[in-house]
């Protein structure tokens, strides 16, 4: 599982408790405090990881459920998906800014280029497979 | 004192002209998506829409203003000078500020193409001794550079990777820009900043790639052989921006233009209209008619408003 410190982006937004936090639900897929606690790689009073799970819902991170008196927490995107969203998001802010200078634009583009290496590979099969079906289309018009 | 009143309120009606229309046409175009013309014809209508304020304000402060104004204004009238005077400033100052980016435009562009000409060797592959490659790490794949004297610059690294199908029909695609010269296109935009036309102007990008893909491409093969070499440059990164004065081979809109080669056929490609140039020629002696019979009271006209303008 990727890690959340490696997340692009996510540093400036997330401090190191928080980012611990959701490595341990992405770990779990869903816990309660009392479960996060339980796990022992948390050494701190249950009210501050409580307020730690609130404060990540409210910025959209996890969504919860009531469970008895408690809630239950679970990450609302995958580390894959988290990733995903908050590269577009600066994206979005490098591009308002609207920074004069070639040098973060030829940045951006490397960033835009590594994270479309998936689209690259899904475009490269469809080519591949016309490839194919234009040499099976020529093999029967040679054969007739 | 007459002249120069002359030319403030001319460039005065230039300056208020250009702005009204680019405000009008960076507000009302929109997207030619819906309408079935190729796309060669799509490019060239947003080129048009893109250039006609600067071209419009241009004739009509020439064919009617600066006319109105020697034929109808009264040589002995004095003072109203503030307004034309700040508006004429605001004209030269919009000039300048054009020429100042066309400049750096074509001066950032010429230190980046030497930069990359450094140790370049005439492509083989191409039949066109326009076509070098060179050798540089981290520049464009395949690019065409330049407005007076264009050039395909090919990297080596594009050269190791495309087959010679592929590479021959990823050059045809760029000399295809050159026979449009989309080059000089860009650089007239630099000549004719207006805010919020950023839209208008990647929109016009667009279809002069999809433009010159179809002008490429002549049959299936050709088309599967773009799209291979598409995908293929798409995973090389360039490190540097490009220049304004360049068409890049691997642009915006690839799923777009993967799928558009992909589902390539004859048919589909002759249903499309192309309007041609001559289509605007009626329009045009029309107009020219109209002006002509009715050019007495538009001047009178043109001058009632440049009179206003004056007061």
């Amino acid at each position: 599982m990727m890690k959340a410190s490696s997340i692009f982006g996510l540093r400036p937004r997330l401090g190191p408790f928080e980012q611990l936090v959701l490595e341990k639900l992405w770990a779990y897929g869903s816990a309660t405090v009392r479960e996060l606690l339980a796990d022992g790689a948390i050494h701190q009073a249950y009210t501050t990881v409580s307020t730690t799970l609130d404060r990540l819902y409210k910025k959209g991170l996890l969504e919860r459920v009531a469970e008895g008196k408690a809630f239950r927490y679970t990450p609302r995107h995958t580390p894959e998906e988290l990733q995903r969203v908050t590269t577009l998001d600066s994206i979005r802010q490098l591009l308002e800014s609207g920074v004069p200078s070639s040098l973060p634009l030829s940045h951006l583009v490397e960033a835009i280029s590594i994270h479309d290496a998936q689209l690259l590979d899904e475009l490269q099969l469809l080519v591949e497979r016309k490839c194919c079906e234009l040499r099976d289309q020529k093999k029967i018009r040679e054969k007739s | 004192m007459f002249a120069l009143r002359g030319i403030a309120v001319s460039l005065s009606c230039f300056v208020l002209l250009y702005c009204l229309l680019s405000a009008l046409v960076a507000t009302a175009w929109r997207p030619l998506k819906p309408l079935h013309v190729a796309q060669q014809s799509v490019a060239a209508i947003l080129f048009a829409l893109r250039t006609l304020p600067l071209i419009a304000s241009v004739v009509i402060t020439f064919a009617l203003v600066v006319p109105s104004f020697r034929l109808l204004e009264p040589r002995s009238i004095k003072g109203g000078m503030a307004m034309p005077v700040a508006l004429g400033v605001c004209a030269l100052l919009l000039i300048a500020y054009s020429c100042f980016r066309v400049v750096t435009a074509q001066t950032r562009t010429t230190r980046l193409v030497t930069r990359w000409l450094e140790g370049a060797r005439p492509l083989k592959a191409s039949t066109d001794s326009t076509v070098t490659f060179h050798s540089r790490p981290g520049t464009p794949p395949i690019t065409l550079v330049g407005v007076r004297n264009p050039r395909v610059l090919v990297s080596e690294t594009t050269v190791a990777l495309l087959s010679d199908d592929e590479l021959h029909i990823a050059l045809k695609h760029e000399l295809e820009h050159m026979k449009s010269r989309d080059n000089l296109k860009k650089l007239i935009f630099c000549f004719c900043p207006f805010p919020g036309m950023a839209k208008l102007e990647s929109a016009w990008s667009q279809a002069a790639e999809l433009a010159a893909d179809d002008a490429a491409v002549s049959n299936q093969g050709d088309a599967v052989d773009l799209a291979a070499a598409l995908v293929k440059l798409s995973r090389l990164v360039p490190v540097e921006a490009a220049p304004v004065c360049s068409m890049g081979f691997v642009a915006d809109s690839l799923s777009q233009r993967v799928a558009r080669l992909l589902a390539w056929d004859e048919a589909s490609k002759s249903r499309r209209v192309r309007i041609r140039a001559w289509f605007v020629v009626p329009f045009a002696i029309a107009a020219s008619l109209l002006v002509s019979i009715a050019y007495s009271p538009v001047l009178a006209l043109t001058h009632e408003v440049t009179e206003w303008l004056v007061r």
